[in-house]
């Protein structure tokens, strides 16, 4: 029914949409060569750029080009503070602390630009002549051929700069071998420093076109952004710049043919799943050269080499007793219930947090999908409760089992995967959970969402807030918590330990990695489910956008905050994640940019975590 | 021009702009007794931070300016009125905390918000449980209120505003076969649903609909399949950014059709994002500035002369909600959370932007009815519509 022209302008819109996402790319893919980085900041670095040409256009009147100069210039010393303040003096931790760094940096950015000029989108016109031309049934503009002309010339000038300039040359001789570079005397400081003005003066200058583009600009845009940008580069091959603009453009053909043969609310999956299909199929992306083994997760360079804090035995159970005993302990106080709900709350992510440091910490797999886990076990339990009547306990626990097993599913495919190529496949498959819910309405009843989920009941009373499910919680986080600490020191600990510290010698001493990956993703697959279905029982209404992204994030945080792979470093983490953010309320808007900073500081005077890593 | 001091409070928890301003105020308001005493508070738990901070920050405009005007004309209850705005983000983990800390704080007699379906939805049985009132004022979902008999909603019922868009677009505008796109949302798909319906009763076909994520900016595609259905006119169910957006794009792909939009692209921002791309778009809202109604002239009048900008849609619903839940508390006579809860079946034409005289049913505990004038933009304007002159196209 969709004829030959309607196929081609959807190949040409396609071919438009990948343009603009090329231009994100780009920078993306220089960083993520050179420095070994998903430059989680490169997002928000556009934001800031957008702004920088709204304010100069807005307040001095500028003329296109100066306002293009003012942006570069900018977003470049922008970048260069990123590398400065926040990258360069983690170059000595752990390859997991930049990543982190550059998702704080991220927080405090948009923060920023919100508190500065507001939350609502803004203008951003478009001076170029109003002229179109006509292809096929649709229009190209000016503004069109500047986008690609400034992605294509900025791909010419960085491939002849990283071919025939010196400075090039030790770029890419620092993106090949650091130390090496540093040997042969790069200044790779310097280097670095370069990759990150000139990337950031892309990414700031994408901000402004595309900002342009759409007429709309907003201190929100960055997460989709760096989203559709990672994409795109895995695609390519990361660190190849020709290769990320191809990428791009594979991807918003891949869009624009989906939402052509499926219609709208697929358009997200198919980019999602090309970008699996992809790092299934050749996860060094199309162009990018089969290397030797990346120089990660070697011994400890991916998670942080420390040894867990030591305290005395009779801790734990005190700890324990305390925590037990609070809710007599807070009744005499007003906001003893908030307190209690707060650290019921903290609870539930101490799950999430107890099933990413198994996978994350101790197997070395570091998953960005976590909250695709909470939304599989919350439908499945609300599900069940609701079309099957069954009670809701058993409910919780089958919701369990069932995001165990289909967790495991999903993330069979990406097991062969190393490094950054686990969180980009696992950011992905979060990301395919949440459009699969959306689009799967005769079973997840789509947008709708579903309401009217039932409580949690204890002999007919129901335990939907309050000391009784304060202590369901906390029971299920003890009861986990011990099985995984007694996990931990079995022959399984040690396999997955090994399959995370090395995993050729793991393989070579007759450990097969997938296995014990999928062991691993298994039992935290169960942590996180049965975390989602009491979420569910106690919102009593979920949709797609229950668990968002963030969570996933958040997730990660606990997890480094407490110490990668330590079980009570884990719940700790969740009680001050959930709890700290409560307690800066007085802050109001300030508070996410608190949370932000305070990131930064754990990244940087103790990226091993509150306890240490196991 | 009698200025409003800016609200004093903006960063702190307890906002008590309202009583500054009654002191500030002398001239007619003079005339009520000055409020005293501690003030009657409400909670708000809405996103000031995070993906929907923009909505945070207009309800906050609506709030404030609501207050200046009943505490300048001697609060509620001989006290002043004041609010305490927590962030919950739209998360609902965020929002159940809150929900236990409101229920917590004796001093709140009435609870507004949140914003989205699920962070709303999941503190509801909280608030059901201790017995204090949501006011969700902007949740259309269906099952909202079916939450508990202290779940309340003034927001737009969809069964009462999308057949009088469809009544728009098919009898007014003479649409045949219409093309509608809409947010992916639970408000998008059920307005949607409303709207499908109600055209097939008017003799309309919907030749095409498709559903976009909030945080779409690239329509091109989805333009091209809506073209492909050959319709002759588009129905947009949209919020103002996303509208404009598909205003914008729907030339660049060749499609010059008629637009019709439903309320919510209602906003001083969808002619600021929509630029030249949005003239000829009609919409029928329930907010509309130059209402000749005294609720809606004194509520523009003092948006204009307190915030210096035109007030859109989202604030009328903030500044609504304020006057209705003070009205309850007057009707309740006391702050007493259950006296707050039965007068809300007793509150009869409490004056509202958004409503007229806006009357709750006792039994979906929502808003009857719903107002509604019709618009197009013209040279970058909105301007009544007769519906005589010819709907130009989106050009």
């Amino acid at each position: 029914m969709t004829s030959w022209t309607s196929w081609l302008d959807h190949t040409f819109n396609g071919l438009i949409i990948g343009n603009v996402y090329a231009l994100m790319a780009v920078g993306l893919a220089l960083i993520f060569g050179v420095s070994n980085l998903i430059n989680f900041a490169h997002g928000s670095v556009y934001t800031v750029g957008a702004f920088i040409g709204w304010a100069a256009v807005t307040y001095l009147g500028t003329p296109l080009p100066v306002t293009i100069g003012l942006v570069l210039l900018g977003s470049a010393l922008l970048g260069m503070a990123i590398e400065r303040l926040g990258l360069r003096p983690l170059a000595q931790s752990v390859r997991i602390a930049p990543l982190l760094a550059t998702i704080g940096i991220s927080f405090l950015l948009d923060q920023v630009v919100q508190l500065l000029v507001g939350p609502d989108p803004r203008a951003l016109p478009n001076p170029l002549p109003g002229w179109r031309i006509q292809v096929g049934t649709g229009t190209i503009g000016a503004l069109d051929l500047l986008i690609a002309g400034i992605g294509l010339l900025s791909a010419a000038i960085l491939y002849g700069f990283l071919r025939f300039t010196q400075l090039g040359w030790a770029v890419r001789a620092t993106a090949q071998d650091r130390e090496a570079a540093l040997q042969m005397g790069v200044n790779i400081h310097a280097v670095n420093q370069t990759v990150f003005a000139i990337a950031s003066a892309l990414g700031g200058l994408s901000g402004l076109l595309v900002g342009m583009y759409y007429n709309n600009i907003s201190p929100a845009m960055s997460f989709q952004a760096t989203l559709k940008g990672v994409v795109a580069v895995v695609i390519g091959g990361v660190g190849h710049v020709p290769g990320a603009i191809v990428g791009s453009l594979l991807l918003g053909l891949t869009e624009s043919w989906g939402v052509a043969l499926f219609g709208t609310p697929y358009r997200n999956l198919f980019a999602f799943v090309l970008l699996i299909a992809v790092l299934v199929w050749k996860p060094e992306g199309l162009f990018g050269r089969r290397r030797s083994l990346p120089p990660e997760p070697l011994t400890g360079t991916f998670v942080a080499p420390s040894r867990p804090l030591q305290l005395p035995r009779w801790v734990w159970p005190a700890v324990i007793v305390l925590l037990g005993v609070l809710p007599w302990l807070l009744q005499p106080f007003e906001q003893g219930s908030y307190v209690l709900i707060t650290l019921s709350n903290a609870w539930l992510y101490a799950l999430l947090g107890l099933s990413l440091t198994l996978v994350a910490g101790t197997t070395g797999q570091i998953s960005l999908g976590h909250a695709g886990l909470l939304t599989l076990g919350a439908y499945a339990s609300a599900l069940l409760a609701l079309n099957f009547q069954l009670p809701v306990g058993l409910a919780i626990v089958l919701a369990g089992l069932l995001t165990s097993v289909l967790g495991t599913a999903l993330v069979l495919p990406a097991l062969r995967l190393r490094g950054h190529y686990v969180s980009i496949a696992t950011l992905g498959l979060g990301e395919i959970v949440a459009l699969v819910v959306l689009n799967w309405e005769s079973v997840t009843r789509g947008p709708i969402g579903v309401s009217g989920i039932p409580p949690l009941t204890w002999a007919g009373q129901p335990l939907d807030s309050g000391p009784g499910f304060y202590w369901l919680t906390l029971g299920a986080v003890l009861v986990v918590a011990g099985l995984q600490t007694r996990l931990l020191r079995t022959h399984l600990g040690r396999a997955f330990r090994a399959v995370r510290e090395d995993d050729v010698a793991a393989r070579s001493y007759g450990v097969s990695p997938n296995r014990y990956k999928a062991l691993a993703f298994a039992f935290g697959g169960f942590a996180a489910g049965i975390a989602g279905a009491t979420s569910a029982h106690l919102f009593s209404y979920i949709n797609h956008e229950t668990f968002t992204s963030q969570i996933s994030v958040l997730a990660l945080t606990i997890v480094i905050l407490g110490g990668m792979g330590h079980v009570a470093g884990a719940v700790l983490g969740a009680v001050l994640l959930v709890g700290l953010p409560e307690l800066f309320r007085v802050a109001v808007e300030y508070r996410v940019l608190i949370y932000g900073v305070t990131l930064l500081l754990l990244v940087r005077f103790r990226p091993q975590g509150l306890l240490g890593t196991v | 021009m009698i200025k409003t001091p800016a609200s004093p409070a903006r960063r702190r928890v307890v906002f008590a702009a309202g009583l500054l301003a009654s002191l500030a105020l002398p001239g007619i308001e003079a005339l009520a007794a000055a409020p005293s005493g501690e003030p009657v508070l409400f909670g708000v738990s809405g996103p000031l931070t995070g993906p929907n901070a923009q909505y945070g920050a207009q309800w906050k405009a609506g709030f404030d300016l609501a207050l200046d005007e009943i505490n300048a004309a001697g609060g509620v209850l001989g006290r002043p009125l004041a609010y305490v705005f927590e962030d919950s983000q739209s998360d609902p983990r965020q929002a159940v905390g809150i929900a236990q800390k409101f229920v917590n704080d004796r001093r709140i007699a009435i609870e507004l918000g949140d914003f989205s379906s699920p962070a709303s939805m999941a503190a509801t049985p909280i608030y059901q449980r201790a017995g204090l009132v949501q006011l969700g004022f902007t949740n259309s979902h269906p099952d909202f209120t079916k939450g508990g008999d202290f779940a309340w909603s003034p927001s737009i019922s969809q069964a009462d505003a999308q057949p009088l868009l469809a009544d728009l677009a098919i009898k007014t505008a003479g649409l045949k076969r219409i093309a509608v796109l809409h947010l992916n949302t639970d408000w998008g798909r059920t307005s949607k649903d409303v709207f499908v319906k109600a055209a097939a009763e008017r003799g309309a076909t919907v030749v095409a609909a498709e559903g976009y994520q909030a945080d779409e900016k690239d329509f091109r595609s989805t333009l091209v399949r809506i073209r492909d259905a050959k319709p002759d006119g588009l129905v947009l169910i949209s919020y103002y950014a996303d509208g404009a957006l598909i205003a914008g794009q729907a030339r660049t792909v060749g499609l010059q059709l008629p637009l019709v939009a439903s309320g919510s692209v209602y906003s001083p921002k969808f002619l600021e994002l929509g630029g030249d791309a949005v003239n000829g778009v009609v919409t029928n809202t329930t907010f509309f500035p130059e209402d000749p109604q005294p609720e809606v002239q004194t509520f523009v009048r003092q948006f204009r002369s307190k915030y210096n900008r035109e007030p859109d849609a989202f604030n009328a619903y903030a500044y609504d909600a304020v006057q209705i839940a003070a009205a309850a508390i007057r009707t309740a006579g006391s702050t007493d959370r259950k006296a707050v809860r039965d007068a809300f079946y007793r509150i009869k034409d409490v004056p509202s932007v958004v409503f007229g005289k806006a009357n709750f049913d006792p039994n979906t505990r929502r808003v009857i009815g719903v107002k509604s004038v019709n618009l197009i933009i013209n040279h970058g304007k909105w301007v009544v519509w007769d519906g005589k002159k010819a709907l130009a196209a989106a050009k």
